[in-house]
């Protein structure tokens, strides 16, 4: 019965040789970097690989950029980590989709004396504490200021006296960036305009259509809505197309956050009201600029925070605002 | 000695009743032939007394005790074996597991460990019942469904025959089989008979019914019309009771339809 | 009493020696082979020890999950909830362990028998309510699911006891822990569909359940029993995955169902029912393993991967029924 089984058996064996023969670090490459995004189907994800891109290129760095089918895929992209430290990185940068799914592998690269970089904040220091991980630096636009922003403009449109319900669509359940916007955003609002009251704080898993359905029920409950701030831009359009469908467009105020370019595109065209920019690019391009600082042997600040920016139709219009040029 | 006996069995499906109050004996050895017409309820009879239905009225004795309470692999385990009309095989199983289903013997591993099924013992044995019934499969360890109608229908035989039965009924055996092959199950049948175990035939093919039976029992309507000595009893009136009135031309319908069966 | 076959050649005569002896098939096994050599030659990371270990422990959760699947599947049914019960089981373990404050030991025994309880109701409903398993375990994909994030309030339960830890973390002899488990599982596993009474019942009744009836075998108790049995393997993958992130996550095996099945499949069980072998399914689970792994190496975008993965599938499938339309007789 042999031949084709023996040559099968015979073939099995000596991959089985190989493979133990070979060691870990194989190869020596010369200094890549690792990026590790959650997905790229959210062009906010885009504009920061941009960033990274142009970044690397000025600073003369060779990298390698994955990333994952969604932003809920927390084991997936467990392994995809596990898999970018076979090819000896020079540095881990990571957007890891929740505080806890890339500890193991955070683990190892600590091991391996591989700088770790918080990409966009979505690691909980207490975790990274407790678990005993050091990272380089934590870089991304501060969340809390961001929905504090919102809060701001939501009041100079609408004045401090003004009164009536607000909704929150919050992001991810227990998902950090979210939180802080929420909170950012919650906090300011109170101390500026006590009158607005927010009714609902509901999480849209960044998703459109969720926030879209959430919105329709709110509405129900509250035909008065004045306010909808969203902890992102996606959520924010969505809510935006449930608004507009019940013909309450001039009547709700919608803020968003991200500054992506399908909220540009909507703010121009007068549906979405603002959205408070991060520069997801400006955060690739200094990750990048910053990690090759740290492996100088320069020292860094633990938390780059990168500035945003609050996008509304005049500001767009104007085109005078400096940071503009990093909005992608 | 009667080795089988019904009395009374009603079986309904739904609004459907099908069992009108069935009696029907079989002794030691006997072979008792099983006719009537499609849908007079022959096939469901036969799968109370192995347990796959159960009927909802009435009483089933083998060798004198109840079997009511009984599930198949009870029922099979007194003797009563069945061989279907569809074979109720397991198509992608090999030939041991199939003859074997239910009952696979076991062993164990380094001595401790239990409920390891002997291959071993079952392949010998499987190949040993096949060899005693004269046949020749294309391989023991293939899955049955690649073999030919006939040669299932000898796994199906097999499966039957291993365990020691005391009463086999075979569904429409014939049904789909060559020639030469009906003869096989007839002398089977025979063969059976001369070993002591009883047989219920239920075909469509009078003139086999005719051929090897001991006694005609005729359904109709879910009912036991007639119990016919066989050797006192001829083709024209097992028709006649089948479809219930005397007439050549009722008679020739039914012959027309079964023989192309 | 009937006419001999044509003497086989010699291919299939080695597939069903391979059949015959490892309930393997050896298509399978060859794909493994190729795509392995593949991505050695594509990519200088891919033969190393450490990405082999890389590979296995990636596998160990879905590997489990799809040993589940080829049980469930084998006897004709469906378990589409294998996913959300990984990740209510892991979220129940850590509550238990964090909120509760109970000894891990109770932890590890809470994932598994929260699995099982969800396992035990599909069985329930599947055999006596008689509602069709897509259904019964479709709603259970959203019960568990949805459980699993009301218990967690949506946020991680972060901060297990380290001797739970050490069951996702550990490595003995340079091996990691979930490796160790899932390989003892998969062993165990395939001893005992391949070799018990339990194992070829199970078989027989996705094979032919009329057969197996009549064969008096309790078919419903039976596929009661495989239910459980498969949501208790969840609740050990859903233990595995909380042990490695030391926290119970509610999105944790998020799609995994439909990943575990293709497993089996193309390791050459009967979606159908019938036919299966758990070392078939680990030899699928690793030919999706290495084609995740192999691509991700190479910086391949998952979107690619997922093309790959079904189109893996349906070739499988392909070369299976053309394998059966061979060997039966219409």
């Amino acid at each position: 019965m042999g031949r084709r089984l023996a040559t099968i058996r015979g073939s099995a064996l000596a991959l089985a040789l190989a493979v133990m023969s070979t060691g870990p670090g194989v190869l020596a490459q010369d200094g890549q970097y690792a990026v590790l995004m959650k997905t790229l189907s959210n062009p906010f994800w885009g504009a920061m690989g941009q960033g990274v891109e142009d970044g690397a290129k000025e600073a003369g760095i060779d990298y390698f950029i994955q990333a994952v089918e969604s932003d809920q895929a927390a084991e997936p992209q467990l392994n995809v980590c596990n898999t970018m430290l076979e090819r000896q990185p020079v540095a881990m940068i990571t957007a890891a989709i929740n505080s806890t799914n890339l500890l193991p592998c955070l683990k190892t690269a600590q091991d391996r004396g591989i700088p770790i970089v918080d990409l966009d904040a979505n690691l909980d220091p207490a975790v990274l504490e407790a678990e005993g991980i050091e990272i380089a630096f934590r870089i991304g636009s501060d969340n809390v200021a961001a929905g504090a922003q919102g809060a701001e403009y939501l009041v100079s449109r609408l004045g401090a006296e003004a009164t009536g319900p607000v909704l929150v669509i919050e992001g991810l359940s227990g998902n950090i960036t979210g939180q802080r916007r929420a909170q950012g955003f919650a906090q300011r609002l109170g101390e500026l305009a006590p009158g607005l009251e927010i009714v609902a704080s509901l999480p849209g898993d960044w998703d459109r259509g969720k926030a879209a359905s959430i919105t329709n029920d709110i509405l129900t409950r509250h035909p008065d809505l004045v306010a909808i701030f969203a902890a992102n831009d996606g959520m924010a359009l969505g809510a935006v197309e449930a608004v507009y469908a019940a013909g309450l467009g001039d009547q709700v105020t919608i803020i968003g956050v991200d500054g992506n370019s399908d909220a540009v595109k909507s703010i121009r065209d007068g549906r979405l009201n603002a959205s408070v920019a991060q520069l997801p690019y400006l955060v690739g391009k200094q990750a990048v600029e910053n990690v090759k600082k740290v492996l100088a042997g320069e020292t860094v600040p633990k938390d780059i925070a990168v500035p945003t920016l609050v996008l509304t139709r005049e500001v767009l219009e104007e085109g005078s605002e400096p940071l503009l040029q990093y909005v992608k | 000695m009667t080795l089988l006996r019904l009395s009374g069995i009603r079986k309904s499906f739904g609004a459907v009743q099908v069992l009108h109050g069935v009696d029907l004996d079989v002794g030691r050895g006997e072979v008792v032939g099983l006719v009537g017409d499609n849908g007079a309820g022959k096939s469901t009879l036969m799968k109370t007394i192995t347990g796959i239905h159960r009927a909802d009225a009435g009483e089933i004795e083998f060798e004198g005790r109840s079997i009511l309470d009984l599930d198949p692999g009870q029922r099979r385990a007194l003797g009563i074996e069945m061989i279907y009309q569809d074979l109720s095989l397991a198509r992608q199983q090999d030939v041991a597991s199939n003859i074997f289903l239910g009952r696979e013997p076991t062993k164990k591993w380094f001595g401790i460990i239990p409920g390891i099924v002997d291959r071993a013992a079952m392949d010998r044995q499987a190949a040993e019942m096949i060899r005693r019934l004269g046949a020749h499969l294309p391989a023991m360890n293939r899955a049955v469904g690649s073999f030919s109608g006939g040669q299932q229908q000898t796994v199906a035989i097999a499966r039957a025959l291993t365990f020691d039965p005391k009463l086999v009924i075979m569904d429409e055996p014939t049904a789909a089989l060559a020639v030469r092959e009906v003869q096989g199950v007839l002398d089977l049948i025979r063969r059976l008979k001369s070993e002591g175990i009883a047989v219920i035939l239920i075909s469509h093919r009078l003139n086999d019914v005719l051929a090897v039976t001991d006694r005609i029992v005729v359904l109709r309507h879910g009912r036991a019309a007639a119990d016919l000595e066989t050797a006192r009893t001829d083709m024209n009136e097992v028709v006649a009771c089948i479809v219930g009135g005397s007439g050549a031309q009722a008679a020739a319908v039914h012959e027309g339809r079964g023989a192309a069966t | 009493m009937s006419s001999e076959l044509a003497r086989p050649g010699l291919w299939t005569r080695a597939q069903r020696g391979s059949v015959e002896r490892l309930h393997i098939r050896l298509e399978s096994l060859l794909v493994l082979l190729a795509l392995a050599a593949v991505m050695a030659a594509l990519s200088p990371y891919f033969l190393s020890f450490s990405n082999f270990l890389n590979i296995l422990l990636a596998t160990s959760t879905i590997g489990i999950l799809a040993i589940a699947a080829t049980f469930v599947i084998s006897a004709g049914g469906l378990d589409l909830s294998l996913g959300s019960v990984m990740g209510l089981s892991g979220v129940a373990g850590a509550f238990v362990t964090v909120n509760l404050g109970v000894p891990w030991g109770l932890g590890v025994l809470a994932c598994i028998l929260t699995g099982a309880l969800a396992g035990t109701v599909n069985g329930q409903l599947v055999t006596r309510a008689l509602v069709p398993a897509f259904i019964v375990t479709l709603g259970m994909l959203g019960i568990a699911r949805g459980l699993a994030l009301v218990i967690s309030g949506g946020r991680v339960i972060y901060g297990l006891p380290p001797e739970l830890l050490y069951l996702g973390q550990g490595r003995p002899f340079g091996i990691p822990m979930p490796v160790v488990i899932f390989v003892a599982t998969a062993i165990v596993a395939h001893c005992v569909l391949a070799y018990t009474r339990f194992g070829r019942h199970t078989l027989a009744i996705g094979d032919s359940e009329g057969a197996a009836r009549a064969a008096g075998i309790r078919v419903d108790r039976h596929r009661r029993v495989l239910y459980t049995l498969s949501g208790a393997l969840a609740g050990l993958a859903g233990m595995l995955f909380m042990a490695r992130i030391n926290s119970g996550d509610p999105t944790a095996g998020l799609n995994y169902e439909l990943t575990a099945i293709t497993a089996a499949i193309i390791g050459g069980t009967n979606l159908f029912g019938g036919r299966g072998s758990i070392l078939g399914t680990m030899i699928g689970a690793l030919i999706m393993g290495v084609l995740q792994n192999g691509l991700n190496l190479l910086a391949v975008q998952s979107y690619y991967q997922q093309m790959a993965i079904g189109a893996v599938l349906i070739l499988a499938v392909f070369i299976d029924q053309y394998q059966i339309r061979k060997e039966t007789r219409s």
